[in-house]
């Protein structure tokens, strides 16, 4: 190397007074020689400044596939957060959901004589399934880490919603992915949808008066029994339960829940004990 | 090939080259990482801050030019370029995200790559960059200082900076071909002034 750079042309290079072929000369010097870039100006608080961000950086875990993708939808950072956070929950229903799925499709396969039966229960059961995914969102006795949870400010209606879209928009994608291994005609498949949408509501909306998982029993049992209570009368419970009037019926109704649940959603209940 | 076995890599020193430090974070070694920014943070600070008024833009893309060479050691190869002009490239093309990339940047995200495959981050010092380094003597100086500026900006981010035309124009926020234009005249008014 035939020169290197002094302290006055770094001082001119700051300030920017450096003819521009000179300034090109100090930047490709820097870049070959070794000596002056050791030599340049140091601020030694500022490097560690900087390396402590490097380092809370490399330490920040990279975000998981679902999480990418939340954000991708364009859901909020925190909210993001919120829902992919409680992995202890999130396995549990989704176990569930998936289990008794899977039993009502095994036994559907196993028996095509019995697949009007087998069809039958599938439209029962499946609009429990989002309903219990609820039941579990939120409280002290599903949550182990409800006490840590509701001291803070997020708790409350907005979580409990928030975590009820989350898994009731899984249990529904779940279902539908059942529904379509179920025999039978292809309409049937999709007529528990309704039903479920109801029930979901219907449950939050009684959450501001009970608590969130009696709330969900309430309903479920009722469904239950009406239903099952009607298929083991031999009433034809598809045309009945499930036919376009009944279909319009839970939809008027679902919307009237809906309407409950937002005029009262400040009291919905955060599962405490009263 | 990050899931690749490597050769135990021995504990690095203050007097370890460059491209000894770099193994050693390709092998995850934090100290390498921290004696490299010790040693290349205060240059590169310099430089960024010649091109970017900015100290909080600059200092948020020298800490992503650490952060990518992290996860990104491994692509070095030690006989494509000088350690020291391929932590340059990584550092300008961080700095061209943060001036001129999507306005958000999400928290704890995940640094975005450039749209460069990672091959070419390695740049070979071309002869303009060789002719530059005595360019304050000869008449290649004056030439330069004689070029219109924004003819010789173009010429700025390509030789000195070592950026592709491509990125240049997004750079200096012009079409890309407007950039390759100006790059074709610079060249020519330069041969003309030099002859």
């Amino acid at each position: 190397m035939r020169w290197h750079i002094d302290g006055d042309m770094f001082a001119a290079y700051q300030r920017g007074d450096l003819t521009p072929s000179r300034m090109m000369a100090v930047d490709t010097h820097l870049q070959a020689c070794a000596t002056c870039r050791a030599a340049v100006p140091q601020d030694p608080g500022w490097l560690d400044a900087s390396w402590s961000a490097i380092t809370e950086m490399l330490d920040t875990p990279r975000p998981r596939p679902a999480e990418r993708l939340l954000t991708l939808v364009g859901v909020p950072h925190h909210r993001v957060r919120i829902l992919v956070a409680t992995p202890a929950l999130r396995w549990s229903w989704l176990g569930a959901t998936v289990s008794v799925l899977a039993f009502g499709i095994a036994a559907a396969l196993a028996g095509q004589s019995g697949a009007h039966m087998t069809l039958l229960l599938y439209l029962v059961f499946a609009p429990i399934l989002p309903v219990l995914a609820v039941a579990t969102v939120y409280g002290p006795p599903v949550d182990p880490m409800h006490e840590i949870t509701s001291v803070t400010p997020v708790a409350g209606p907005a979580l409990v919603l928030w975590r009820s879209s989350a898994v009731v928009g899984l249990s529904v994608v779940i279902g539908m992915l059942g529904a379509a291994f179920v025999p039978g005609p292809g309409w049937w498949a999709v007529a528990w949808l309704l039903p479920a949408l109801l029930l979901c509501v219907s449950t939050l909306a009684l959450a501001t008066v009970l608590p969130l998982i009696r709330a969900a029993a309430v309903f479920g049992g009722a469904w239950l029994v009406v239903v099952g209570g009607a298929a083991v009368a031999g009433s034809p419970v598809r045309p009945l339960m499930f036919g376009p009037l009944a279909q319009a019926g839970y939809l008027a109704a679902a919307v009237v829940a809906g309407v409950v649940l937002s005029a009262r959603r400040r009291r919905l209940d955060p599962g405490e004990m009263r | 090939m990050r899931g690749k076995r490597r050769a135990p890599v021995p504990p690095v020193t203050e007097q370890s080259s460059d491209g000894d430090l770099l193994r050693a974070i390709a092998a995850a070694q934090r100290d390498a990482l921290q004696l490299l920014h010790r040693r290349h943070a205060g240059w590169l600070r310099f430089r960024l801050s010649g091109r970017c008024a900015d100290h909080d833009v600059v200092d948020a893309a020298l800490q992503d030019t650490f952060v990518a060479i992290w996860r990104n050691a491994h692509t070095y190869r030690e006989t494509s370029a000088e350690p020291a002009a391929w932590i340059w490239t990584i550092a300008v093309r961080r700095l061209v995200s943060a001036l001129r990339g999507p306005g958000h940047r999400w928290l704890g995200g995940p640094v975005p790559l450039s749209d460069v495959p990672e091959e070419q981050l390695a740049l070979v010092p071309s002869a303009e960059d060789l002719v530059l380094l005595h360019v304050e003597h000869g008449e290649l100086g004056t030439a330069l200082d004689r070029l219109p500026s924004e003819l010789r900006a173009v010429i700025q981010v390509t030789a000195v900076d070592g950026l592709t035309v491509k990125e240049a124009a997004r750079y200096l926020g012009l079409p890309e071909g407007t950039a390759k234009t100006r790059l074709m005249r610079a060249r020519a008014r330069l041969r003309e002034l030099l002859t």
